[in-house]
């Protein structure tokens, strides 16, 4: 047999695994009406998005219009107004708006979640100053290779700690614009309270719609745990949270906590 | 105009019923989890409908559809809300560790195949499922990944190769452990 015909039969062999793989997946009903609902909602938005960006733009021609009539035009003046420049230390481009989210103790130590939110560097001097400044807290941004492609993007990390154990970025993101959440939009991730597997799917996070009131999050025993919206932090808190987080503008962040002996089903928007 | 607009619902209601388990399974494959993959299908038909007047009278509608879902798993994965399907040991991340008795050879053949898949680069994961389990041409798949077929095959290439590498999956190949 040559080395060909060894090569293809090998790939013909992961084509069947693959399609065995694939048997594993329920396939159930098409949810037809859901997902029509759906992008009657996609269009919706897309539309009222399309409304505020016009108001926007003719919002801000009209301010400078009217700010340039009185005196006869001086464009010049009217740019100094304009274009004042923040700080960096402002933007918080050095050192990130944090928020947090969630704590409890699980096996004698302490618990906790939090979000940062760094501002977006405009110069490639303040990138590698956030560069080496996300690097000092041990913080790695999404799919930056070099300090230049931090420019223009905020970037954001929510973060689990456990103890005395170095906090581990959970979801993360850089980007130009922050998505943005609406009506009952959820994503989520399940991890651990601890830093063994017996925690495995006990801690949830996750960002939904400014407008969520509650987040139930649905255990593989059958039981719920209720999120909503909190603020500040007490003796009586669940560990489980709506939470708006500083500089964060897509939506709010939720935790769930399952009790011990379940773990992660799913979750979802429930007002 | 209303009877047009029920005639372009029911022609993608018609569509999705028949794609639904097709795309499912593909999804499967590059999400690796159930909830997951649903979601991603999901999405990806809702953007389907929003521009169903423009696909639906398209040559090639699952051309278009292919194209949605591979960029709305790109971009989820670029956020890197991995679907509850950790790539790393040490992640921390919620996934399935599949069992190592015997006796349930074959749900552990389709696990060791997931864990295997999820752990490739995610353009890597496209190209094998997009090359060896929707079957695509080079060509077809590139236009799905919105990438040259030069990217496709060594993205094919080098996946396959690892997954050839992985011991579990050369041993189900090697004493047929599947059907």
């Amino acid at each position: 047999m040559s080395a060909q015909e060894n090569h293809d039969m090998t790939q013909t062999d992961i084509a069947l695994l693959l399609a065995d793989a694939a048997d594993e997946a329920e396939i159930g009903m098409a949810p037809v009406q859901a997902v029509i609902r759906g992008g009657r909602r996609r269009r919706a938005r897309r539309w009222a998005l399309a409304a505020v960006t016009t108001l926007v733009v003719a919002g801000s021609t009209g301010v400078l219009a009217v700010t340039g009539l009185p005196d006869g035009g001086h464009a010049d003046r009217r740019t100094d107004v304009a274009v004042r420049p923040v700080p960096a230390e402002a933007r918080h481009v050095y050192q990130p708006e944090s928020t947090d989210l969630a704590r409890g103790t699980y096996q004698g130590k302490e618990w906790r979640v939090s979000v940062d939110v760094w501002g977006a560097p405009r110069t490639e001097a303040e990138a590698n100053r956030q560069f080496d400044a996300m690097a000092e807290l041990g913080v790695k941004p999404a799919d930056v290779r070099r300090p230049a492609d931090l420019i223009g993007k905020v970037s954001y990390f929510a973060s689990r700690g456990w103890g005395e154990n170095r906090p581990q970025q959970v979801m993360f993101d850089t980007v130009e614009k922050f998505e943005q959440y609406s009506g009952t939009d959820l994503q989520a991730v399940a991890t651990r309270l601890g830093y063994g597997g017996e925690s495995s799917g006990r801690l949830v996070i996750g960002m939904v719609s400014k407008s969520a009131r509650q987040v139930t999050c649905h255990w593989k025993d059958g039981t719920t745990a209720l999120a909503e919206p909190t603020e500040g932090f007490s003796a009586q808190d669940t560990g489980s949270a709506i939470r708006t987080v500083d500089g964060f503008k897509g939506g709010n962040w939720f935790v769930c906590t399952a009790p011990a002996g379940t773990s992660y089903g799913s979750a979802e928007v429930t007002k | 105009m209303g009877d047009r607009k029920q005639a372009r619902d029911a022609e993608f209601q018609s569509f999705m019923v028949g794609r639904w388990p097709r795309l499912m399974r593909t999804a499967f494959l590059l999400t690796g989890e159930q909830h997951a993959a649903e979601d991603l299908v999901q999405s990806t038909l809702e953007r389907v409908f929003v521009a169903w007047r423009r696909v639906g009278s398209a040559d090639d509608p699952e051309a278009y559809v292919r194209r949605v879902m591979i960029n709305a798993h790109a971009r989820r994965h670029r956020r890197r809300l991995k679907e509850f399907l950790a790539p790393k040991d040490d992640s921390g991340l919620v996934r399935e560790v599949a069992d190592t008795g015997d006796r349930i050879a074959q749900a552990d053949d389709r696990s060791a195949l997931l864990t295997a898949l999820a752990r490739l680069p995610v353009r890597q994961r496209e190209a094998v499922v997009l090359r060896y389990w929707e079957d695509l041409t080079e060509t077809q798949t590139a236009e799905a990944m919105g990438c040259s077929v030069g990217t496709v095959k060594s993205n094919a290439a080098k996946g396959i190769a690892k997954l050839r590498a992985v011991p579990g999956l050369a041993d189900m190949v090697t004493h047929g452990g599947r059907k």
